[in-house]
C-alpha cells in the first residue's frame, strides 16, 4: 500500500523511476491506483482550501 | 570557455536594452496609487525572474548548440533517465511559481477589497461613451471624447492627448478610498485608467467593484479596454484627482448646479435656449452615430435631417429618444439625460438642417412622460 502511495505521489509531482513503473505496471493492481490517486486529489483540494483559508484570514 | 564568455557578454547586451526599453515609455507606469505600486513592483519583479531564467535556459541552450555542434565531432549522449535531474528541473520551477504566488496573492486580495469607502461612484459604459454618478449625492454626468472632428479626419494637426480627452472628467478625491461600481447598458466595455491600475469589464446586468485611493492630485488618462463595437476607440476615459477640499467644493457646486436644472423643469423655455443647449447635447450624445449634420450612417444610424417621420411626428420622435429603439442601436436616454437635455436635443433636431418644424418642446412635458 504505502508503494501505491508513493507511486501516486511520485505521479502527482510528474518524476517516476523506471525501474519503479515497471514493477508498478507488472504487480499493482489499477483498481488500487485509481482509489489513491482519487482520494489524494481530495486530500490535495482540501490542502489548497485550508491554505488559502488561511491566508484570506 | 572564450565562447561561453562570449555567449553570457551577448545575453547580457540583450538585458541591459531593457532599461532602454523602459526608459523608452514602453513599459507599464508605477502609478499614483499604494495598490498601482505594488502592481507595478510585482511586475518587475516577476519580469526579471522572466529574464533571468531566459538568460540561463538560452545561454545554456546557444552554448551547447555551438560548443557540441557535430562539425567539430560531438557525438550525442545516449541515457534514458536520470531521476536526480528531473527532480530538480521540476521542483525549481515549482519553487519559483508558489515564490511569485504569494506576493501576488497577497496583492490581489486588496484590490479585491473594496470595503470602507468614504465615496460610491457608479460607472456605466455605453456606447460610446462614459456615465458616472456620484451615489447618494445626487450629482450623475456623461462624459464623452473631446476630440475634435477635424483632428480625427487629419484636417488638423493633433494634439497631445488626441482621443484621450473629454467633456467632463471622472473628479476624484486624492487620499480617500473611492468604490467604484460598474456596469454596462449595452455591450461589455472596460474602464482603464493605466495610472491608477484599475482596468474593470463593465457587463450589462451585473456590477463589478473596483477601488482606488489616488495619492497625487492630477489628470489620468485611459480608454476603454473591451472593444465594443465602431466607437471603441473613441471613449476615453478622463479621471482628475484633487486635492479633498477642492473636491469638496466641486461637489457642492455641482450639486448646486443639478438642484437649479431640476427647477428649470418647471419652467417656460424660450427657443433660443432650447436650441443652444440641445446643440450641445446633439454634439456630446448623439452625433457620433447620426452624424454632426444629422446625416446619419444608413442603414444602422437613420439620418434625422429631412427624416420625414421625425418631422411629422414629435410623439413618435419623444418616444425613441426617451425609451430607445429594442433591437437596434438606439439606446434609451431615460436614464442618461434630464428632462432639460431630452427636450432641449429633441428640439434642436426638430429645428436643425433644415428641419424647420418650428416647434418647441418643453423639459415640462418631458418629465411628464418620464414620470409615465
Amino acid at each position: 500500500m504505502w508503494n501505491v502511495v508513493k507511486s501516486v505521489l511520485a505521479a502527482f509531482f510528474g518524476v517516476q523511476k523506471e525501474d519503479r513503473r515497471r514493477e508498478d505496471f507488472e504487480q499493482g493492481r489499477a483498481g488500487a491506483f485509481i482509489a489513491v490517486g482519487i482520494l489524494m486529489a481530495l486530500v490535495l483540494v482540501l490542502l489548497v482550501a485550508l491554505v488559502a483559508t488561511l491566508v484570506a484570514r | 570557455m572564450r565562447t561561453f564568455i562570449v555567449w553570457m557578454a551577448g545575453c547580457l547586451v540583450v538585458t541591459l536594452m531593457v532599461p532602454v526599453a523602459m526608459a523608452q515609455g514602453w513599459n507599464m507606469p508605477v502609478g499614483v496609487t499604494d495598490v498601482s505600486r505594488e502592481v507595478h513592483s510585482l511586475h518587475m519583479t516577476i519580469f526579471w525572474i522572466c529574464v533571468v531564467i531566459g538568460v540561463v535556459v538560452f545561454g545554456v541552450m546557444f552554448y551547447s548548440l555551438f560548443r557540441f555542434r557535430r562539425s567539430r565531432g560531438a557525438e550525442s549522449a545516449n541515457f534514458h533517465e536520470h531521476t536526480t535531474v528531473e527532480v530538480i528541473w521540476t521542483a525549481i520551477p515549482l519553487l519559483i511559481l508558489i515564490g511569485m504566488a504569494v506576493p501576488a496573492t497577497a496583492t490581489l486580495s486588496k484590490m479585491y477589497d473594496p470595503s470602507d469607502a468614504d465615496l460610491d461612484v457608479m460607472i456605466t459604459g455605453q456606447q460610446w461613451r462614459w456615465r458616472y454618478e456620484y451615489l447618494g449625492e445626487d450629482v450623475a454626468f456623461t462624459s464623452s471624447l473631446a476630440t475634435s472632428r477635424e483632428q480625427i479626419r487629419g484636417a488638423e494637426a493633433r494634439d497631445e492627448n488626441y482621443l484621450l480627452e473629454v467633456d467632463e472628467p471622472l473628479v476624484l478625491p486624492v487620499d480617500r478610498k473611492v468604490r467604484f461600481l460598474l456596469t454596462s447598458d449595452d455591450v461589455i466595455h472596460a474602464w482603464w485608467v493605466p495610472e491608477l491600475a484599475v482596468k474593470q469589464d463593465t457587463i450589462p446586468g451585473f456590477v463589478n467593484e473596483n477601488w482606488v485611493r489616488i495619492n497625487e492630485p492630477g489628470i489620468y488618462r485611459g480608454q476603454c479596454a473591451e472593444l465594443c463595437g465602431r466607437d471603441h476607440g473613441f471613449m476615453p476615459v478622463v479621471v482628475h484627482a484633487m486635492e479633498e477640499e477642492e473636491f469638496d467644493a466641486w461637489l457642492v457646486e455641482r450639486k448646486e448646479a443639478a438642484a437649479q436644472e431640476a427647477m428649470g423643469v418647471d419652467r417656460e423655455w424660450e427657443m433660443d435656449e432650447l436650441m443652444e443647449r440641445g446643440e450641445g447635447v446633439y454634439g456630446n450624445i448623439c452625433a457620433s452615430c447620426h452624424q454632426p449634420e444629422g446625416q446619419g450612417s444608413p442603414p444602422a444610424f437613420p439620418a434625422l435631417a429631412g427624416n420625414q417621420q421625425l418631422i411629422e411626428d414629435v410623439e413618435w420622435h419623444l418616444d425613441k429618444v426617451i425609451n430607445g429603439v429594442s433591437g437596434a442601436a438606439m439606446p434609451a436616454f431615460r436614464n442618461t439625460l434630464n428632462p432639460v437635455e431630452i427636450a432641449a436635443v429633441v428640439t434642436w433636431t426638430r429645428n436643425a438642417w433644415g428641419n424647420d418644424t418650428g416647434e418647441l418642446v418643453q423639459p415640462a412635458e418631458v418629465a411628464e412622460r418620464l414620470a409615465d
